[in-house]
């Protein structure tokens, strides 16, 4: 059995799971789109809360917050599981794949066999789409694989129930009602916008939005006297790998805003989005310049690397950039209305 | 980031069916989706990171030749298994895991228990019970 799902990949998988499942309810909207109505712009440094002992950097808002955004603007229904029981877990799974529904799900990356065995990290908030089953295998489509792919349901489980960080335990989401559903309009669009405005200018709290570019650059000044100088490569390293590697984003979610800014400039009739799209674009360009250094700095490639805090100058200037830009993009918005 | 600078350095993506999704811009400015193979800082951070687990392997396993460590803690870092993480997969406790890291406890395990160890690290009891 396998639903008549049409499987794109994207450039983030919450969004892309969001996008193929529109689809498959008869509604096209570019991963972009779904990202930017989901405020999907983000940027937060925990060092509270750690992975592999080091803490944690993400350009996401929480797994699940994108699709829950997307759901609530458009007016569709949803329902979300989370199991204790594996058995359960699997049961409902069936139960709704049987009567046609789509499944999306969160899963921890580390046992996936389909992916290169570099990747197998603990890093438990990647998502698919469960769309098919036959016989002992599930079908699954990953947002950042280019094809489908098959996983057998124990496998499945063992994903499904990952261990470590922010264990995903069973989490899964389904379109439950479609009868409701708006088309894409400027309000939502406006406000979309405006919330991902708040959530980088106004978090109170010094690890989150633009503050939190600027908390990890003072952070990022210390480390070498703090951690030493093996340490402190090893935390760059990690902070690259999140600003690059899937799930996490980081340049390449400044580019997909863009896009989106873009899309949302025709869509609202605002030429000025177009202006901010393109500066968006040079802070994104920034992001790359930034991790190109770093990665100079902790493989001590040539004699002249950047310091640590060369690397935190240029994280304040992004900060100041960002902030910049997101203030002009709240008054455009605002002002129009 | 323009569609020619689309980074295509393929060295961990390669063999898998995983890709990036970019976004770039054309030569109008406009956004389109790029499939990228890699970009080497990224695959740098990567390679940086195993090279640092692999390095406190080595480590380990001489303790493990010296005899004041069991195979399993050699085996643990190397797939970057903590003692909480394996506790779950396994189903003993964090503080078991912890006692069988010592080679007394470790030698005296009877099969069935190195089988879960081993099951719940994806490797042979074979492979458990020796530093390779």
């Amino acid at each position: 059995m396998e639903l008549n799902f049409v499987h794109k990949p994207s450039g983030h998988c919450e969004n892309g799971v969001v996008s193929n499942l529109l689809r498959f309810y008869g509604v096209e909207m570019s991963e972009a789109m779904v990202f930017g109505l989901g405020s999907g712009l983000f940027f937060s440094h925990m060092p509270f809360y750690k992975m592999h002992g080091m803490a944690i950097t993400s350009f996401r808002p929480l797994p699940g917050d994108i699709f829950s955004r997307v759901v609530k603007l458009l007016g569709i229904k949803m329902k979300r599981f989370k199991f204790r029981d594996k058995e359960k877990a699997m049961d409902k799974l069936d139960e709704l794949l049987m009567k046609g529904f789509p499944v999306g799900m969160l899963v921890g990356v580390y046992h996936l066999p389909y992916f290169p065995k570099e990747y197998r990290f603990h890093f438990n908030a990647h998502n698919i789409c469960v769309i098919g089953k036959e016989e002992d295998q599930y079908i699954v489509s990953d947002p950042v694989v280019v094809d489908k792919c098959r996983l057998s349901s124990n496998e499945l489980k063992l994903v499904r129930f990952a261990s470590g960080t922010y264990p995903p335990k069973g989490r899964m989401y389904y379109i439950s009602d479609f009868k409701g559903i708006k088309p894409v309009n400027e309000s939502m669009v406006r406000k979309a916008i405006l919330k991902n405005c708040n959530r980088m200018l106004k978090i109170p709290l010094p690890m989150f939005g633009v503050e939190g570019i600027r908390y990890l650059a003072k952070r990022m000044r210390k480390w070498v006297s703090f951690f030493g100088e093996k340490k402190a490569a090893l935390n760059l390293a990690q902070v690259i790998r999140m600003l690059e590697e899937i799930g996490t984003g980081g340049a390449g979610f400044r580019f997909m805003y863009a896009a989106f800014l873009q899309e949302a400039s025709v869509m609202i009739n605002e030429p000025r989005l177009n202006r901010l799209s393109a500066e968006l674009t040079a802070i994104g360009d920034q992001w790359r310049d930034f991790s190109y250094n770093a990665a100079r700095l902790f493989k001590k490639r040539d004699a002249e690397v950047a310091t640590y805090d060369q690397l935190a100058d240029k994280l304040m200037v992004i900060a100041d950039r960002e902030e910049k830009l997101f203030r002009e993009l709240e008054k455009v918005i605002r002002d129009a209305r | 980031m323009k569609i020619k600078e689309v980074p295509q350095d393929g060295v961990i993506l390669e063999s898998s069916g995983v890709r990036d999704v970019c976004y770039a811009v054309d030569e109008n400015g406009n956004y389109t989706q790029v499939i990228s193979v890699g970009w080497e800082p990224k695959n740098d951070a990567i390679n940086f990171a195993w090279e640092a687990i692999n390095e406190e392997s080595e480590q380990i396993k001489v303790k493990v030749i010296a005899g004041t460590l069991s195979p399993l803690a050699y085996h643990m870092h190397r797939l970057v298994m903590t003692p909480a993480i394996l506790a779950d997969y396994s189903g003993f406790s964090k503080r078991e895991i912890k006692k069988f890291c010592e080679p007394e406890t470790f030698s005296r395990l009877k099969y069935d228990d190195l089988h879960k160890l081993a099951d719940a690290l994806n490797i042979s009891v074979e492979q458990l019970i020796s530093a390779d």
